[in-house]
């Protein structure tokens, strides 16, 4: 117990210091986690506990994920959206399955750290593009809705992980019946719902509580993957009103998800046989991979190569959702690859994502002055 | 009458976005964040890179009141509020001090709602608010009145009951 409550303390300082910066926190948590944990100091120890609390964290955090599930509002260009969205699956994930597997991935796991590869943390990335002041830009719009893209198809890759060698038919029609209640209760319990939320009490914050909870333990009872489940039950409850269903389970998904995020560092073991070499290779290339796909976007929707490199330097950061798939189908050696791949990209994104404005102003300025030098001799 | 289109979006995950051009072809940008702050982007016609200012609610009505044209003087202030929803409804809210002439009267006696349609709302008398005062309220010299009507109604106010 005391080791929980170390890291709990250093997570409060590692925040307070991560926001004075105005640098993203997670990859300072895992960072922690690292050091404190089995392949550090080993102060701290993964128990129950904190198993507990991380997989809280993890429910609340693909529960907000169904949360902001709403389809009805998928925006005004489709094809443009799916294009770039089939661009960066393709080439991201194409690269990271690819080098993984030839370096020595069996196939899952190289599928697994492909997913993870090509998976940004909307988190980091919305809020960067927040506080770097760059919404009125036309790529921070496509970001956006790459982001929103990405959420789904990391549902279906859950999905097709965790129904695994199962018998599909019965598998899936478990899953259909599921998502018929959920959708039945959010549908005509609706009223019900509301009034439970309105209240000035600790109902709200109880019943959205209980309902994740339940949601999860009820899955695993049934044989169905509780990852799902949760996506399904915020998505079912983002048709009653999601604005407070949110704000009810922000402070579980802010403290727990700390705790999942230290406590994936905790247990990280450099003795579970993975060398630098595999490492430093696919963090390059996770960096590389989102400049190629980035450019590739931005030359195709915007026919800009510098919309490209504006793409990218917004979307290098991978976070919650790698880590998620991490905890939940990685080997040990696979969690290792990910935790370097999270603390690597999200340190080099913080700094392109703030800095990319004066990149792009760098490039535009050295080619106008070339152009000036170059012009004489063409005329002549 | 077309540039003047307001383009309002919401982006799941950032917040709701309003955007329109002006006449003259600048871009004025909105951003509602989740965060709590408001952001505003200004991009003038054929630049490139936006100008933003981030705004907390508290600024960010500020800035409406100035942009509504609402008048702020040191003594006496007006502020003038446009619905545009209900047919471009326009209330104004006047402050003024109660002069001596009319030191002693009640709002009866002055038939202000008769002479003017305007409504006293609110009376401050020694940094205390008297919130809707009675038919019968008297005022003393001295007493700032808040009234509330059509700029019509407040200026026969300021004509018709200030001078008695």
């Amino acid at each position: 117990m005391e080791g929980f409550i170390i890291a709990l303390f250093v997570c409060l300082v590692l925040a307070l210091i991560s926001k004075y910066l105005a640098v993203p926190a997670i990859p300072f948590y895992i960072l922690a986690g690292i050091v404190l944990g089995k392949a550090g100091l080993g102060i701290v120890q993964s128990t129950e506990i904190s198993q507990f609390f991380s997989e809280i964290g993890l429910l609340f955090l693909l529960f907000f994920m169904g949360l902001e599930l709403k389809l009805d509002r998928m925006i005004a260009e489709p094809s443009k959206l799916l294009t770039a969205g089939l661009i960066g699956l393709v080439v991201d994930m194409g690269i990271g399955f690819t080098a993984a597997y030839l370096l020595g991935f069996p196939l899952i796991q190289a599928f697994i750290i492909g997913t993870a590869f090509y998976i940004t943390s909307s988190a980091i990335v919305i809020t960067a593009l927040i506080e770097n002041r760059k919404l009125m830009m036309k790529e921070a719009e496509l970001i956006i809705w790459i982001e929103v893209f990405e959420d789904l198809v990391l549902i279906v890759i859950i999905a097709l992980l965790s129904a695994g060698d199962k018998d599909l038919l019965f598998f899936f029609l478990k899953i259909a019946l599921a998502l018929g209640i959920m959708y039945a209760i959010a549908h005509y319990g609706k009223e019900f719902l509301v009034s439970i939320l309105d209240r000035d009490d600790e109902t709200p914050i109880l019943f959205t509580f209980a309902a994740v909870l339940t949601t999860a333990s009820m899955a695993i009872m049934f044989g169905i993957p509780d990852t799902m489940m949760v996506i399904a039950l915020g998505a079912a409850l983002a048709t009653t009103d999601p604005e407070a269903f949110e704000q009810h389970a922000r402070p579980f998904k802010d403290v727990f998800l700390v705790m999942f995020f230290v406590f994936f560092g905790v247990t990280i073991d450099f003795a579970s046989g993975v060398d630098l070499y595999t490492i430093g290779i696919l963090c390059i290339l996770a960096v590389v991979s989102k400049l190629i796909s980035g450019m590739l976007i931005g030359l195709t929707i915007f026919g800009s190569a510098l919309s490209g490199l504006e793409i990218w330097a917004n979307t290098i950061s991978r976070g919650e959702f790698s880590i998620a798939l991490a905890v939940l189908y990685g080997s040990p050696v696979v969690g290792t690859v990910i935790a370097a791949l999270v603390i690597v990209t999200t340190l080099v994104g913080a700094f392109t994502s703030k800095y990319s404005t004066w990149m792009r102003r760098g490039i535009v300025s050295h080619s106008r002055r070339r152009a000036l030098v170059h012009r004489p001799h063409t005329n002549r | 009458m077309s540039a003047m289109a307001l383009r309002s979006l919401n982006l799941p995950g950032v917040g709701t976005k309003y955007e329109f051009e002006t006449d003259k072809g600048d871009t004025v940008a909105i951003f509602f964040t989740r965060t709590g702050t408001i952001q505003m982007y200004t991009l003038q016609k054929g630049c490139k890179t936006p100008s933003a200012a981030e705004m907390t609610p508290v600024e960010a009505r500020r800035l409406g009141n100035i942009l509504t044209g609402a008048i702020i003087e040191a003594e006496q202030e007006s502020v003038e509020i446009a619905f545009s929803a209900l047919a471009d409804l326009r209330v104004t809210i006047h402050t003024f001090y109660i002069p001596k002439g009319i030191a002693g009267k009640t709002i009866e006696d002055l038939q202000i709602r008769a002479k003017t349609g305007a409504t006293v709302i609110a009376v401050c008398r020694h940094d205390r608010n008297i919130i809707n005062p009675a038919p019968s309220f008297a005022f003393e010299e001295g007493d700032a009145a808040l009234v509330i009507g059509e700029s019509d109604q407040i200026k026969k106010f300021e004509r018709e009951i200030m001078v008695e």
